[in-house]
This record gives structure tokens, sequence and C-alpha cells, in this order.
């Protein structure tokens, strides 16, 4: 009896720590890896812009 | 404007899976049953916790606690406090026919506006020291009916996954795209071997950086996910390790790329590696994971995407996704080789 009450209080504890998460159903992962794949595709274009420019100057020097 | 459609189709796709994703509703479910176990020949009452719940809206609730595929319990009483909150009275029988000490059972809830939902194991009934082993009055064998199944679109609840089981349109879909981005790369590289036309080395290396940034992506996504639901970052499961080696073979390709400067070599050395490093993948993570346990459906002896982890409301936005990512990985390696072609004509101008 005194381990199932145990049991009982480990359960509610568990639950309580999670409570935030629950509150939300934890969309703001949804939210994180929605801007974690528009991240990746903001550098590509960083880097990409990059290289053009340098390409470009190469081409204005050499000319 | 030649060439457009195929960009604009992948923009529009997944602009389409972005607003479907995000706005269709999940459907309801129970997050907190308390208490979660009593004895038999007793009475209880279950404080029960909804997630997208409609109780006090609804007010037609009906609750049954299921021992089997015939028995269940129907509620007595049952209040709905608010929407999301619900106290269901059982009259719990005097014994059931078991080995087993306890037995599990499902809670079953079904209103109106929320059509029926379920909950395995919300409540374990345990036999009392003078309960017999049979079941016993208080089971009813055809109470489970008249559920209803109100129409509209709504992803499933899983209990865990939450509403994150929306990342399926984007962490999932992403390696889907990756390996399809892969497959034109080692397509690319072969055709290089084979011709020595050197523009399909630029095509083969544009389509496998491309596919090596959603592999990041991907990593991360799935360590951002794997937060929220597992509890940690990084877990020892076998398909996120071999997929980080899969990655490491691959920005090997990388770094080969740069280690020469003569242009024939480079393209030899890296189709040559790339055919290796997407043969090497196939078994690191395609076959290994399902070898062992693993956390990620269709390995270890999970069942395989299907069911209720990817139904057919989710078919609706994942399949699309893919296809987005697809054109919108093939749109940025295309910019990628274009300047390199610039950068080689350029080089070799003179």
């Amino acid at each position: 009896m005194l381990l199932l009450a145990c049991d009982a209080g480990i359960l509610s504890a568990q639950s309580a720590s999670v409570d935030f998460l629950r509150s939300t159903g934890k969309i703001y992962a949804v939210v994180a890896v929605i801007v974690v794949i528009f991240a990746g595709i903001v550098i590509f274009l960083f880097r990409l812009d990059n290289k053009l420019t340098k390409l470009e100057n190469q081409i204005k020097n050499e000319q | 404007m030649k060439g457009i459609w195929w960009k604009l189709a992948g923009a529009i796709l997944f602009l389409y899976v972005l607003i479907g994703g995000i706005t269709v509703p999940l459907k309801p479910g129970i997050t907190e049953v308390s208490p979660s176990h009593g004895y038999t020949g007793t009475q209880v009452q279950l404080d029960i916790t909804g997630y997208n719940t409609h109780f006090a809206a609804a007010g037609d609730n009906r609750a049954w606690l299921k021992l089997d595929s015939v028995l269940s319990i129907p509620h007595s009483a049952i209040t709905a406090d608010d929407d999301n909150r619900l106290k269901a009275n059982f009259v719990l029988p005097q014994g059931f026919a078991s080995g087993d000490q306890t037995a599990p059972l499902t809670l079953i809830i079904d209103n109106s506006m929320d059509g029926v939902f379920v909950q395995p194991n919300a409540f374990f009934l345990t036999r009392d020291t003078t309960s017999n082993n049979v079941n016993s009055g208080g089971w009813e064998s055809d109470a489970l009916k008249g559920f209803h199944h109100p129409s509209g679109l709504a992803f499933p609840y899983r209990s865990i996954l939450n509403e994150t089981i929306r990342n399926t349109f984007f962490h999932v879909a992403l390696w889907f795209a990756m390996f399809l981005l892969l497959i034109a790369g080692v397509y690319h590289a072969i055709k290089y071997l084979r011709t020595k036309d050197i523009d399909h080395d630029t095509r083969s290396a544009g389509y496998t950086r491309v596919a090596l940034l959603y592999g990041v992506l991907g990593l991360i996504t799935g360590s951002v996910w794997a937060r929220f639901t597992w509890d940690t970052f990084w877990t020892q499961d076998i398909k996120l390790n071999m997929t980080a080696i899969a990655m490491l073979i691959y920005l090997a390709y990388l770094l080969l790329r740069t280690s020469t400067e003569d242009v024939d070599k480079r393209a030899r050395l890296s189709a040559a590696y790339s055919i290796f490093a997407f043969v090497a993948l196939i078994p690191l993570v395609f076959v290994i994971p399902r070898l062992t346990d693993s956390l990620h459906p269709g390995n270890g002896g999970n069942p395989a995407l299907g069911g209720e982890d990817l139904d057919n409301t989710l078919r609706l936005f994942f399949y699309p996704s893919i296809i987005a990512l697809t054109l919108l990985g093939v749109w940025m390696a295309s910019l990628l080789i274009r300047y390199e072609r610039l950068r080689y004509k350029w080089t070799f101008k003179t």
C-alpha cells in the first residue's frame, strides 16, 4: 500500500515537471524546427551571395 | 521566364505545407488521468485532463473503462468542469478474469464535438484480496456503441508527441529530400566517370552540397525535436549515431573537393568518393538501425511510418513537403551549379 502511494507520488511529480510543455502542446518544438530550416536556407543564401560578390570583383578587376 | 514553373511550384507547395501544417488542429487527446489505479469493488472518481477537448461545450460526454475487446465499465456519473477537465465516476466490478493481480484499463471518452478518443493503460485495476478470478457483475459487454465521428481535418493526437507530430512535415521530409538530392548527385558522379564531361562534376557537387545542408539541418531539427519529446538533445539511439557517421563521411567529401586545384583530378576523386559515400550511407541509415533497438519508427522492431504515426491527414502534407523541399533543394543546387559554371568559364577563359 505504501509502495503504491510512493508510486503515485512519483507519477504526479513527473507530470508536474512537464506541465509547461503540455500547456502549450510542445508547439515551440515545431516553431524551433521551422526556424532552423529557415536559418539554414538563409545561411546558404549568404554564402552564395559572398561567393558571387568575390567572382564579380574578380571579373571587374581583370577587365 | 523559361523553367520557372517548378521553382514556383516548390515555393507554393512549401507555403501550403507551412500554412496547413501549422493551422490544422490536433485531434483531442487525454493528457492526464488521476488517480491512475484503484481496487476491485470500490468506487472511483477520475479527474481527466484533456487536450484540444470540448467537454463543457459539448455537454454530452460519455466515458468507459475498457478491459478487453468485449468488456467495459460505463461511467456512473460525469461532470465537465471546463472544456479540458472532466470528472467521471466509475463503480469498479468485484473481479476480473485474469491471472494477473492488476489489469490495465483503456479510458475511452466520447462526445458530439470531439468524437471518440482513447488513452490506453489510463487506469490500473488491482485485485482486492477478497475478489475472485472471474468477470463479475459491473462489466458490460455491449456498452461501447454510438460513437461520434466529427468531420473536419485533424492530425492524430499522440501522447508525448502532441503538437510536434507536425515536425513530420519538416524533419522527416528533409531526410527524404536529402536522399533524393543525393541520388541526383550520385547519378551525375557516375555520368562524369562515364563521359569525363566536367559539367557533370559541377552538377554532382551542387546536388551533394545542398543534400549535405539538408542532412545537417535534419540532424539539428531532429535534436530540437528530441529535446521536447525524448527530453534530450542527443541520445545513444543507433539511427542518430549512424547518421552522424554518414554526415561525417560526406563532410570529408567537401574537404576532398578543396584539397586539389587540379580540376580533372578533383572531379575524378570526388566522383569516386561520392559513389563510395552513397553506398556507405545505405547500410548506415537504412540497415543497421533496423537491426537494433531504436526510438525511430520503422527501426528496432518499431512499426514503420504508418498507422497513427502517419495517417491520411498527415500524408496530405507530408508528401507535398517532400516534393517541395526537393524542388527547393534542386533550385538551390542549380544556383550553386550556375555559379560554379561561371567561375569555371572565367578561370579558364584565358
